[in-house]
């Protein structure tokens, strides 16, 4: 049993902080509970102790559902910052508000925060968060969860341990707005190749939307500094929903249909002139499946008590924001090869979940009933 | 039965004029006969008359592999076209004198030339062998040989006949120096495609490299007219070898292994959310699987008789090569997006295959070199 149990808050009650897990019926993706109030409800390692909304529809169904008194729920998360004083804190809410609303609950004095994606709209929002986080030796995660799934998890270990040999390429077809679910996007190429990104070639899905702050779709080549090379392709993927393609000198892991298939490939001899059949083998899965929200629990309280940075850690969740933005900027200058980090700090991409965000989509959907 | 018989002629009696069938033992890249004197002796359209190469023992094997006379063989090539007036005419020397070769034998009155890969060295020598062909009627295909394979012949249906839906895109998995065997490898993205490339953005294996004229490998993206996007990755591709992955809104179809096996996946219901899933279904075949040499016979009896272009032109390998020349351009101009066509025609890649070419491979093998 842990040692310790700490005190867990929710701040936005409405699909990641509560109900999220209700739409997956099938694992691969997912391994369950997933997002934010059910963790902490299942996890040992903290009790949920409050969540804060300003729509109190939201926060009713939030107690009913996870157990919480009514003087548990908050209108305004300062006051439940401090009048909790919980360790960890979850962010989900509209991206709108994720850096004031992380910069406020580092100053109250968490200890952790889980935050979900996209970690910032600006870099320069990110770079304080960041700043301040270091400062403050607050452990921040953000919600790039196949990190937290296990097999991208083996496929990663796979490359620590040599057994794809070097990794050349790193290839996702990822319908997907470059900031919104491109955080996932272009978070698992990174993770997948196990190096940094130097430079990136971009194309939008039109001028008009790249010379704009909103949300885009986008294809992107990305430079590693291990060598490794990146093809992203955010536009539409059509029969490839969801893929990731991870290939080595010895061995190649792709994970398929949204996760739901992961294949692994290796040498066998044969072959048209001899040089060798790249072969199907079975995939190794370790003993024990993880819940992909509990191993987020387990990473934070370990980086509570060790000082280390959590697997995502909101280093890597600014690095997805500014590969995306590089992306973009590549388009915006013609097409033409762009190196990081970003000079310009100012930019931003305006996440496609922020469109509407005034009311909540669980109240707009209620409302339109 | 053929209503006439043409007499056809090698020029370069090595490795693809004479002996390349010897090297496949297994189907599915290539369907035999497939290199040219093999091709000529078993299709009923043609007759093969005349072999040419200076190197003395290439035409003696030559002679002696496929039943020619001692007088059958010429050292010099316009000895034999002025002696031997052949209809088909195959270009199987080193890449280096290509251009000239087929220039002399346009103007010897073949009907039909039938061009190893890379087309020519040069832009210019693109265009001048082009003009001349166009201005004398002379119908040339170029041996990029998928346009001639079954798999890819079925795919390019597929396309056509809009099983796949909209094509959204085509990666090439093809480790390749650009010229050589890039080729083949960009050739057959714009086949599967079924456009024309508007741009490119390049990376070379190195900027020494795209600094010269020589071969070389590198990666690209690809723009083309229809929408469809392009990735080739030709630097090396470990555990994915020569693998094509055409990519619609409704099906897809991938070649793997070096043409060894070829997948088709179209969409049936479920999915972790009810928006289906991408399943594998046998790849149609068609009813006969013709041998590719005898392919392209058919097909250029067929453009003698109408005056349609082969399906592998020489616009086509000449596309190829502009391509190529392209990505290098993005490179050479610190990586940007390059336009079509390209304005310097002076531009140049030293085929690898032209190294050492002042020797046959096979002399130097048999010399021990």
């Amino acid at each position: 049993m842990p040692g310790k149990v700490f005190r867990a808050a929710v701040i936005g009650l409405g699909r990641m902080g509560s109900t999220f897990d209700d739409e997956i019926t099938r694992g691969g993706q997912f391994f369950m509970p997933y997002c934010h109030g059910p963790t902490y409800v299942a996890s040992p390692h903290t009790d949920l102790v409050a969540g804060a909304d300003p729509h109190a529809e939201q926060g009713e169904i939030f107690a009913d559902r996870w157990g919480l008194e009514r003087g548990q729920i908050y209108a305004d998360y300062r006051e439940m910052l401090e009048a909790e004083r919980p360790d960890f804190v979850s962010l989900c809410t509209t991206a709108r508000h994720r850096a004031a609303i992380m910069i406020d609950a580092i100053n109250a004095g968490v200890k952790a925060i889980w935050a979900e994606k996209p970690f910032t709209l600006s870099l320069a929002e990110a770079d304080e968060v960041l700043e301040l986080g270091t400062r403050k030796g607050v452990a921040i995660a953000v919600n790039c969860s196949r990190r937290y799934n296990v097999f991208f998890n083996q496929a990663r270990r796979m490359v620590d341990e040599g057994e794809l040999g070097e990794i050349l390429q790193i290839t996702a077809y990822t319908q997907c707005n470059l900031s919104h679910n491109g955080s996932h996007a272009i978070d698992a190429m990174r993770y997948l190749v196990g190096g940094d990104v130097e430079w990136v070639f971009g194309e939008m899905e039109s001028d008009e939307k790249a010379a704009g702050e909103e949300d885009l779709m986008g294809n992107g080549y990305l430079a590693f500094d291990n060598g490794a090379r990146g093809f992203i392709r955010g536009t539409h993927t059509g029969a490839a929903p969801w893929e990731f393609d991870l290939i080595g000198t010895e061995g190649r892991v792709r994970n398929l249909a949204q996760g739901m298939e992961t294949q692994y490939y290796r040498w066998v001899p044969g072959g048209l002139r001899n040089q060798g059949l790249p072969a199907r083998a079975p995939f190794p899965l370790p003993t024990h499946i993880p819940s992909s929200g509990l191993s987020v629990i387990e990473d934070l309280v370990d980086c509570i008590e060790t000082g280390r940075q959590p697997r995502c850690s909101g280093q890597d969740g600014r690095k997805a924001l500014e590969i995306a933005i590089a992306m973009r900027e590549s388009h915006r200058q013609g097409g033409r090869r762009v190196d990081l980090p970003l000079a310009d700090r100012s930019l931003r991409i305006l996440s496609s979940e922020i469109l509407s965000d005034a009311v909540p989509a669980r109240v707009r959907r209620m409302q339109s009933k | 039965m053929p209503a006439r018989t043409y007499r056809a002629a090698v020029i370069g009696l090595g490795r693809m004029g004479s002996t390349f069938d010897d090297e496949i033992r297994q189907g599915g890249q290539f369907f035999m006969p497939y290199c040219h004197a093999p091709t000529y002796v078993a299709a009923p359209q043609t007759e093969l008359v005349a072999g040419a190469d200076p190197h003395a023992e290439q035409g003696a094997i030559f002679a002696e592999r496929w039943g020619l006379e001692e007088r059958q063989i010429y050292a010099d090539y316009r000895e034999m076209l002025e002696a031997e007036r052949p209809d088909f005419v195959s270009m199987c020397t080193t890449a280096r004198l290509r251009a000239s070769i087929m220039i002399d034998a346009i103007n010897a009155g073949v009907k039909a030339i039938w061009a190893e890969k890379p087309f020519t060295l040069s832009l210019d020598e693109a265009d001048e062998v082009i003009e001349l062909a166009a201005r004398k009627g002379v119908a040339i295909a170029v041996n990029c040989s998928r346009r001639y394979n079954v798999f890819f012949t079925e795919a390019r249906r597929m396309v056509d006949e809009g099983e796949l839906g909209e094509i959204l895109q085509i990666t090439a998995y093809t480790r390749c120096t650009l010229s050589a065997n890039g080729s083949h490898a960009i050739d057959t993205m714009r086949y599967l495609a079924g456009g024309d490339v508007e741009w490119v953005f390049g990376e070379m294996e190195s900027d020494e490299k795209a600094a010269g004229d020589e071969d070389l490998m590198g990666n690209g993206y690809m723009a083309f007219d229809n929408g469809v996007r392009g990735f080739l990755r030709g630097t090396p591709t470990g555990a994915a070898q020569w693998e094509f992955d055409l990519i619609g809104t409704e099906g897809r179809v991938r070649s793997l292994a070096q043409g060894m096996e070829t997948q088709y996946y179209r969409w049936v219901p479920g999915g972790p959310r009810g928006r289906n899933l991408p399943a594998r279904a046998p790849f149609p075949l068609p009813t006969t699987i013709p041998s590719m040499g005898p392919a392209v016979i058919e097909d250029l009896v067929q453009c003698i008789d109408t005056g349609a272009p082969p399906r592998c032109s020489d616009q086509d390998g000449r596309k190829a090569l502009e391509i190529a020349i392209a990505m290098r351009e993005s490179h050479r101009q610190g990586g940007c997006r390059i336009d079509l066509p390209l304005p310097d025609r002076s531009l140049r890649l030293l085929s690898s295959e032209t190294a050492n070419d002042s020797v046959p491979a096979r002399i130097r093998r048999l010399s021990g070199q």
